[in-house]
C-alpha cells in the first residue's frame, strides 16, 4: 500500500473478463459478520429470467415429493431437498385485459407488484412492489431496506415493447406506483455500495466526513422545502422524489454508524462487469450472499436479464438473440436452443443456492432462513402465455416451508397468493395484495 | 406521437355529446353531410364498424360534424391515411378522388376554424433533473473535471425514445447515494486535494494472464482504473518480427474509444541479434480518474491478413501486441484547469474572497444568480470546515460539495409567476431560457456570455438570440447534439449493445462498431453544421468513411485511420438509410429482419407508428430464409393473410428495399442461396426495383420526414412528449421550413423560436383525461 487510496498491486493485474474469485467472501464474512441473534431472520429474494420457459423441460410430470427433474432444472437435483416447485401460480395482470400487445412489458411490470401498468412511454404507473412493502417495514432493521440487482444494461434508445415505457422492463421492484428502482449492474459498484468504496478512513476522518454529509443532507432539505413552496403540482412531486431519497441516505448513514460493518480496505473488489455471463451472476450472487449473511439487507430483487432482450449467449455456444429466439414457431432446433438458455440460467442459480446452503447460520444453513423465488413472468414466450408461471422456492423461509415437493395448485391461482404467504413469513401482515384470492396454502409444513 | 389520443368507443355516450353539439353548429353540419358523411358510411364503414372494428378504429364515432373538434386525434389519423393514399385499401370500391379530396379539405378546414378560435398552450415542462450525459458535461463545464456519469449513475429511463424527458427521469436512493460520493469525489479532484502518491505505481496487463483481451489479430484492449487524474507513462509491448521487407505500421492508443496518440512502428527485423525479438512503444498521455477502457492497435494493418492464422502470434513471423503497461501518475507541470477555474482570487486573503469565489461558482452550477440566502448557506459549508480545522480552500471544496448535490443543481427548475395556473402564460426569464438552449444544443450548461446575456436580459431579443445559437452551433459542444439527438433517434446507441454473431459476421468487431458510429456522428454533424437540406438524410451522395469502413463498404481511393468527407457515386450506397451503423441496430444478431427495419423506417423516417400485432397472430417464420424459401417467398406467404397484410404492407417493402445491405450492413447480392431482391412497391403503389431507387421514392415524402424529425426534435429540446396544442407550432414550423427549402438548421431556428420554447405556463391539477389508444 502507497497510500490510503492505493489498491494492493494484484488488484491491478486484474482485468475485464478475468477470473476474480472473489476470495473476499469468506475472508470478510467474519469480520462483518452481525452480531449472533437467537433466531436468525427470515430474509427473500427474487431471481427472475426473462422471455418465459420451455415448460416441457421444466414442470414434471408428477405432484409429491421431487425426485428426478426434468432437464432443465436438472441442476437443481442436488438441491431437491431445498427447493418447492409450485404450478399454475398465474398473473392475470399480465395479460392484455384490452390492452393490446406488450406481454412483455406487462408480465415485468406486474410482476412484483400484482398489478397491470398504464400502457405508455410516458407518465409510468404501475404499483408499490411487495418487495418494497416488505423493505418498509422489516428493511428499517437493516442498513439497506432491499437491493435491486441486474445484470443487463438498459437499451439506451428506441421503444421497449409495443408502447410500454422501458421502465417497466428495465425495473423489478416499484417503491411507488410512479418510482420504479433501477437496479445496480456492476459488481464493483455493488461492492462499493455495501462495503464503502474501500479507503480507510481513521475513525476521525469518517466521523468528520459523516458530519460535512449529514449537514449537506440538512441543508439541502431546508433548501427543498422553501423552493418547493412556489412550485407547481408536477414539479413538487420531482423534489418530494429527491427529498424521499435524501431520507433514505440519512438513515443509512446513521445505520452504518452503529452496524459496524466496514470493509477490510485490503479486501479484493471486483473490477468492472465481466462480459462473461457465469461470472458475472457468480460475482452478484456472492455479494448477495455476504449481503444476507451480514444482514446487510433482507430483500432481494435481481432482475438476471431484461424482457424482450436480445442478449446472445456465446458462452454456450449459441449466438442468436435469446428474444427471437423464443419465438420459435415450435421448431425443435430452437426450441433446443432456448433450453439451453434456460438450463444455463439453471446452473448459475444452482451454483448460488449450493453455496447458500453451506453456510452454517443458526442450527441450520443461511438458505433454511430464506425464500429464494427463480421465477418469470410468463411461462410458454412463443405465445405469450401468463398462466402456470415457472416458479421455484428455495429455502424454508426460517423453517417454515416444507420443501422437496411439487405442489400444483387450482388453475389461475394467483401469484399474489405466493407473495401473501411470504409477505406472512416477513412479518408483515397483509390482507390483500395485488389480485390475491387468499393464502397459498399446502406451502407450510404439515 | 400526439395522435395518441383516440375517440372512446361508448356509442351511446358519443351519440348523447353528438346530438348536443349539433345543434350548436348548424352550419357546419350541412357541410359535413355533404363532403364527409357519404364517404363514411359508404365506404370506411365496411371495415371500420361495431364489429370488425378494423384497426382499432370504429367510424361511428365520427359520424357527426362535432367528432372533427371532439376526436381531432382520431381525424388527424384519418387523413394521414387519405393523404398517403393507404385507405381505402385495395379491393374496397374507390370512391372518386375529388369526392377524398373534399373530404380531407374540409375537415382541415374545420381544424384550423377550431385553431384560430383557442389560445396557443405552450405547456408546462416538468423540473427536470440532469441525465447522466447532461450532468458529465456540466460537471465538465462548470469545474473542468472529467467524471464519466455514465460509467457510475444507473441507465437514465427514457420516453419517447429520449432520456431527457423530465416526467420519467426520477432520482432513487441509489441514484442518490451516487450524487453524494460523486460531489465528494468531483470537488476533491477539481481542488487536486488528493495527495499523489510519493512513488509513481506500475500497473500491467499481460496476454499471458488473461488480463488483456485479444480483439482482432492486431488490436488488445484493457479495462484500467485511473485512480489518480494525472500523466501516466505507458508502454505497449510488441513480441515478434516481421519479414525484412515490412514496411512501419502505426500504433494507435485509444481511451474509450477517443484515440489519444498515434505513433509509426518498425516491424522489420532489427540488425541487433535477438533471442527474443521483442520492443516497446512509449507514451506519455493526462489521464483522467476513473474506469477506461485502453485499446492499443495497428492501424490499417495489412500484413497480418497476408499471414496464415497459426502464424499470427508466432514471434518468427509476426510482431504483434501482448501487454499494456502503465506507469504513474506523475504530476503534471501545469496548474489544474478546475483550480484556475475555481480560484479566481486567493481564498487566503479573507472572507471577501471566499465569498467571490462562491458567487461566480453558483451562479454558474444554478444557471442563475444565487439568492443572498442560498450564498449564505454556501458560505456556511466554508466555516464549518474551518471549525474542523481545515483551510479556506477545503471550506470551498466542502462548498462544491454541497452545491452539488442540491435541487438547484441537479435539476432545471424552472419558476412560474402563478405555479398553479395553466391559464398564465408568459415568457420565461432570460436565464431558463440560457439553460433550455445550452441544454438543447450541448447537453451541458450555459457558458458565461449566456449567462451575462441572460444577466443583461437581452438574451430573448431576436437578433441576440439567433446569434447565439449560430454562435452555439459553431461550438465544438454542439457535438453533444449529435451524440445525444442523433445517438437516440436513429438508435445508434444501441451499437454498443448489439452483438452480432461473429461466426456469421467475421469483421464486426470494436473498431469498426467505432468506425460505423463515427460515420453518423460526422455525417450528421456535418449536414448541421453545414446547414445542409434535410433531404441530405435520405439521399446524400457523401459520406465519411476512414480506410477501415471503406473497405468495408468496398469503397477505393481511402486510407489511414482519419475519417474524411468521401463522395459516393454507384448507388449502392446514400444517406442514412445505407449507413451500416442504421442497418446494424435494425437487424439480428445473426440476421437481417424486413420488418424490423421495415419499422424502422417508418417509425424513424416517416414518423408513421406501427401498431403492435393483434394477438394470437402467428409470428413470421423469418429463420428458414435463405435454406427452404428465399425471405420474399416467406413474406408473400406471411402476406397473404389480409390480417397480417394491412401492416406488413407498410413495413415489409421498405425493409426490402434494404435487403442489399447484410445484418451488418455490408453490400450484398445473394443471402443464402437466394440472389437479393431489393425491389418492393409502397401502399401507394409506387414501385422501385434498388436501394437507390426507393431512396428516389422516400425523397417524394420529404415533407414527411421533415414533419417526423421535426416533432422528434421538439420532443428532445422541451424534455417532454408533445401533446394535442403542440400541433400547431408543428405545423408552423413545416410551413415554414417548405418555404425556405428544408435546411436543418432551420429546423433549430424554427423551435428556438417556437412558442413551446420560450413560454411557460402554470401547472394546474386539472389534467384532461386522456384515453390512451389501444
Amino acid at each position: 500500500m502507497i497510500t490510503n487510496k492505493a489498491l494492493p498491486r494484484r488488484t491491478f493485474l486484474r482485468g475485464m473478463g478475468t477470473a476474480v474469485a472473489l476470495p473476499f467472501l469468506d475472508a470478510m464474512t467474519p469480520a462483518i459478520a452481525a452480531t449472533r441473534r437467537a433466531s436468525p431472520p427470515v430474509r427473500m429474494a427474487f431471481v427472475y429470467v426473462p422471455n418465459g420457459i420451455i415448460m416441457d423441460g421444466w414442470n414434471p410430470d408428477y405432484e409429491g415429493t421431487l425426485a428426478a427433474l426434468p432437464r432443465i432444472l436438472k441442476p437443481m437435483e442436488p438441491l431437491r431437498q431445498d427447493i418447492t416447485l409450485l404450478g399454475n401460480l398465474t398473473h392475470n395482470t399480465g395479460r392484455a385485459l384490452l390492452d393490446g400487445a406488450g406481454d412483455h412489458g406487462r408480465c415485468c411490470a406486474s410482476y412484483l407488484t400484482g398489478v397491470q401498468p398504464r400502457k405508455t412511454v410516458i407518465d409510468i404507473k404501475s404499483g408499490v412492489s411487495f418487495d418494497q412493502i416488505v423493505a418498509n417495514q422489516v428493511g428499517k432493521q437493516t442498513r439497506f431496506p432491499s437491493l435491486e440487482l441486474g445484470m443487463e444494461d438498459a437499451r439506451q434508445a428506441g421503444d421497449c415493447d409495443s408502447g410500454y415505457s422501458c421502465a417497466y422492463t428495465n425495473n423489478l421492484a416499484w417503491k411507488s406506483e410512479t418510482q420504479p428502482l433501477p437496479p445496480v449492474l456492476d459488481p464493483r459498484a455493488l461492492f462499493e455500495r455495501l462495503f464503502g468504496n474501500g479507503m480507510a478512513l481513521t475513525p476521525e476522518a469518517r466521523a468528520r466526513q459523516n458530519l460535512y454529509r449529514r449537514s449537506i443532507l440538512d441543508y439541502v432539505t431546508d433548501d427543498t422545502r422553501k423552493l418547493e413552496s412556489d412550485l407547481g403540482p408536477t414539479d413538487r412531486r420531482k423534489l418530494d422524489e429527491y427529498l424521499s431519497s435524501i431520507r433514505e441516505i440519512e438513515r443509512q448513514i446513521q445505520k452504518a454508524e452503529t452496524d459496524n460493518a466496514q470493509i477490510d480496505p485490503h479486501m479484493e473488489k471486483p473490477y468492472g462487469i465481466p462480459a462473461d455471463f457465469a461470472e458475472h451472476f457468480k460475482l452478484m450472487t456472492d455479494m448477495m450472499t455476504v449481503a444476507f449473511q451480514s444482514d446487510l439487507t433482507r430483500v432481494i430483487t435481481f432482475l438476471v436479464t431484461h424482457e424482450g432482450t436480445s442478449r446472445t449467449y456465446r458462452e454456450i455456444d449459441i449466438p442468436d438473440g435469446h428474444h427471437p429466439l423464443t419465438h420459435h414457431r415450435n421448431q425443435p432446433d430452437l426450441i433446443e436452443k432456448v433450453t439451453q438458455i434456460n438450463t444455463y440460467h439453471l446452473r448459475q442459480f444452482a451454483a448460488w443456492i449450493a453455496k447458500m446452503k453451506s453456510i452454517r447460520e443458526g442450527d441450520g444453513s443461511l438458505l433454511d432462513n430464506c425464500m429464494i423465488v427463480y421465477g418469470a413472468g410468463l411461462s410458454d414466450g412463443n405465445r405469450h402465455l401468463h398462466e402456470d408461471l415457472p416458479t421455484l422456492i428455495a429455502g424454508r423461509g426460517g423453517n417454515h416451508f416444507k420443501p422437496g415437493r411439487r405442489i400444483v395448485y387450482r388453475r389461475e391461482t394467483p401469484m399474489c397468493n405466493l407473495y401473501l404467504a411470504m409477505m406472512d413469513r416477513m412479518g408483515v401482515h397483509v390482507e390483500h395484495f395485488g389480485d390475491s384470492t387468499g393464502r397459498l396454502d399446502v406451502l407450510d409444513l404439515a | 406521437m400526439y395522435y395518441r389520443t383516440i375517440a372512446p368507443l361508448e356509442p351511446d355516450a358519443v351519440r348523447l355529446l353528438l346530438s348536443t353539439i349539433a345543434i350548436v353548429l348548424p352550419l357546419a353540419a350541412a357541410d359535413y353531410d355533404s363532403a364527409v358523411k357519404p364517404v363514411l358510411s359508404q365506404t370506411c364503414a365496411l371495415c371500420h364498424n361495431d364489429k370488425l372494428s378494423s384497426g382499432g378504429l370504429n367510424i361511428k364515432a365520427f359520424l357527426a360534424p362535432d367528432s372533427v373538434t371532439a376526436y381531432r386525434d382520431g381525424w388527424e389519423a384519418i387523413l394521414q391515411k387519405l393523404r398517403a393514399g393507404e385507405m381505402p385499401p385495395k379491393g374496397i370500391p374507390r370512391p372518386p378522388e375529388a369526392q377524398l379530396q373534399a373530404l380531407v379539405h374540409y375537415v382541415e378546414g374545420e381544424f384550423e376554424k377550431a385553431d384560430r378560435n383557442t389560445k396557443p398552450d405552450p405547456g408546462h415542462v416538468t423540473a427536470r433533473r440532469l441525465n447522466r450525459s447532461e450532468y458529465s458535461n456540466t460537471i465538465r463545464d462548470l469545474l473542468a473535471v472529467d467524471f464519466r456519469a455514465e460509467r457510475d449513475f444507473p441507465t437514465d429511463d427514457s420516453g419517447y425514445g429520449f432520456d431527457n424527458i423530465a416526467d420519467v427521469l426520477t432520482i432513487s436512493p441509489v441514484l442518490m447515494e451516487k450524487y453524494l460520493d460523486a460531489a465528494e469525489s468531483i470537488a476533491s479532484r477539481a481542488m487536486g486535494a488528493d495527495p499523489l502518491p510519493k512513488k509513481p505505481i506500475e500497473a500491467q496487463y499481460h496476454t499471458k494472464d488473461k488480463t488483456v483481451r485479444r480483439v482482432d489479430l492486431s488490436t488488445i484492449e484493457a479495462s484500467h482504473r485511473v485512480e489518480w487524474d494525472g500523466e501516466y507513462v505507458v508502454r505497449v509491448g510488441m513480441p515478434g518480427e516481421r519479414t525484412a521487407d515490412a514496411k512501419p505500421v502505426t500504433l494507435g492508443f485509444w481511451m474509450d474509444g477517443t484515440l489519444l496518440k498515434t505513433l509509426p512502428v518498425e516491424t522489420k527485423p532489427s540488425t541487433l541479434v535477438y533471442f527474443d525479438p521483442y520492443s516497446e512503444a512509449e507514451v506519455r498521455v493526462y489521464l483522467p480518474a476513473g474506469d477506461h477502457v485502453f485499446r492499443a492497435a495497428f492501424i490499417d494493418d495489412d500484413f497480418v491478413k497476408t499471414l496464415p492464422e497459426k502464424d499470427a502470434y508466432s514471434s518468427k513471423k509476426n510482431k504483434f501486441l501482448n501487454s499494456i503497461v502503465f506507469v504513474g501518475p506523475y504530476p503534471s507541470d501545469v496548474e489544474r484547469a478546475s483550480r484556475k477555474k475555481i480560484l479566481i482570487c486567493d481564498p487566503n486573503s479573507g472572507q471577501a474572497c471566499v465569498r467571490k469565489i462562491l458567487t461566480a461558482l453558483s451562479r454558474r452550477a444554478y444557471r442563475r444568480p444565487p439568492t443572498p440566502e442560498e450564498l449564505a448557506s454556501l458560505m456556511k459549508f466554508v466555516s464549518l470546515a474551518r471549525s474542523r480545522g481545515g483551510s479556506p480552500e477545503q471550506g470551498i471544496q466542502l462548498a462544491i460539495e454541497a452545491m452539488l448535490v442540491t435541487p438547484q443543481f441537479l435539476f432545471r427548475i424552472e419558476h412560474d409567476p402563478n405555479p398553479t395556473d395553466r391559464q398564465d402564460v408568459h415568457r420565461i426569464s432570460d436565464y431558463e431560457l440560457a439553460s433550455r438552449l445550452s441544454y438543447f444544443l450541448w447537453s451541458s450548461m450555459p457558458d458565461d456570455e449566456l449567462l451575462n446575456l441572460a444577466g443583461d436580459q437581452k438574451l430573448h431579443e431576436p437578433a441576440v438570440l439567433d446569434g447565439q445559437v449560430r454562435r452555439m452551433l459553431a461550438d465544438k459542444r454542439a457535438s453533444a447534439f449529435a451524440a445525444n439527438f442523433a445517438g437516440q433517434w436513429l438508435e445508434i446507441r444501441n451499437l454498443d449493445v448489439v452483438k452480432p454473431d461473429p461466426d456469421k459476421f467475421p469483421e464486426w468487431g470494436p473498431e469498426l462498431r467505432d468506425a460505423m458510429k463515427t460515420e453518423t456522428r460526422m455525417f450528421f454533424e456535418y449536414v448541421l453544421r453545414e446547414n445542409r437540406p434535410l433531404s441530405d438524410f435520405i439521399d446524400a451522395r457523401y459520406t465519411f468513411l476512414n480506410a477501415r469502413l471503406a473497405k468495408f463498404y468496398g469503397i477505393a481511393g481511402v486510407s489511414g485511420p482519419d475519417f474524411r468527407r468521401v463522395d459516393l457515386s454507384g448507388g449502392q450506397r446514400g444517406g442514412l438509410l445505407s449507413q451500416a451503423s442504421v442497418l446494424t441496430v435494425s437487424s439480428y444478431p445473426t440476421r437481417t429482419s424486413v420488418v424490423l427495419r421495415g419499422k424502422y423506417v417508418l417509425n424513424n423516417i416517416l414518423g408513421s407508428e406501427i401498431p403492435p400485432p393483434p394477438p394470437d397472430v402467428p409470428a413470421l417464420d423469418e429463420s428458414a430464409v435463405g435454406t427452404l424459401m428465399s425471405l420474399r417467398q416467406q413474406m408473400e406467404k406471411h402476406r397473404a393473410d389480409p390480417m397480417c397484410a394491412s401492416c406488413h404492407n407498410k413495413m415489409d417493402p421498405l425493409g426490402f428495399g434494404l435487403e442489399n445491405y447484410n445484418a451488418i450492413g455490408k453490400w450484398r447480392t445473394e443471402d443464402g442461396k437466394f440472389p437479393v431482391d431489393a425491389s418492393g412497391t409502397l401502399p401507394s403503389g409506387k414501385s422501385f426495383q434498388t436501394p437507390d431507387e426507393m431512396r428516389a421514392l422516400l425523397m417524394s415524402v420529404l415533407p414527411q420526414f421533415s414533419r417526423c424529425l421535426t416533432e422528434k426534435m421538439l420532443t428532445y429540446a422541451l424534455g417532454r412528449g408533445l401533446q394535442p396544442y403542440d400541433r400547431r407550432t408543428v405545423d408552423g414550423i413545416e410551413r415554414d421550413l417548405a418555404a425556405e427549402g428544408y435546411h436543418f438548421q432551420s429546423l433549430i431556428f424554427e423551435i428556438v423560436h417556437s412558442a413551446p420554447f420560450q413560454m411557460g405556463r402554470g401547472d394546474g391539477d386539472a389534467k384532461p383525461k386522456e384515453i390512451a389508444q389501444r
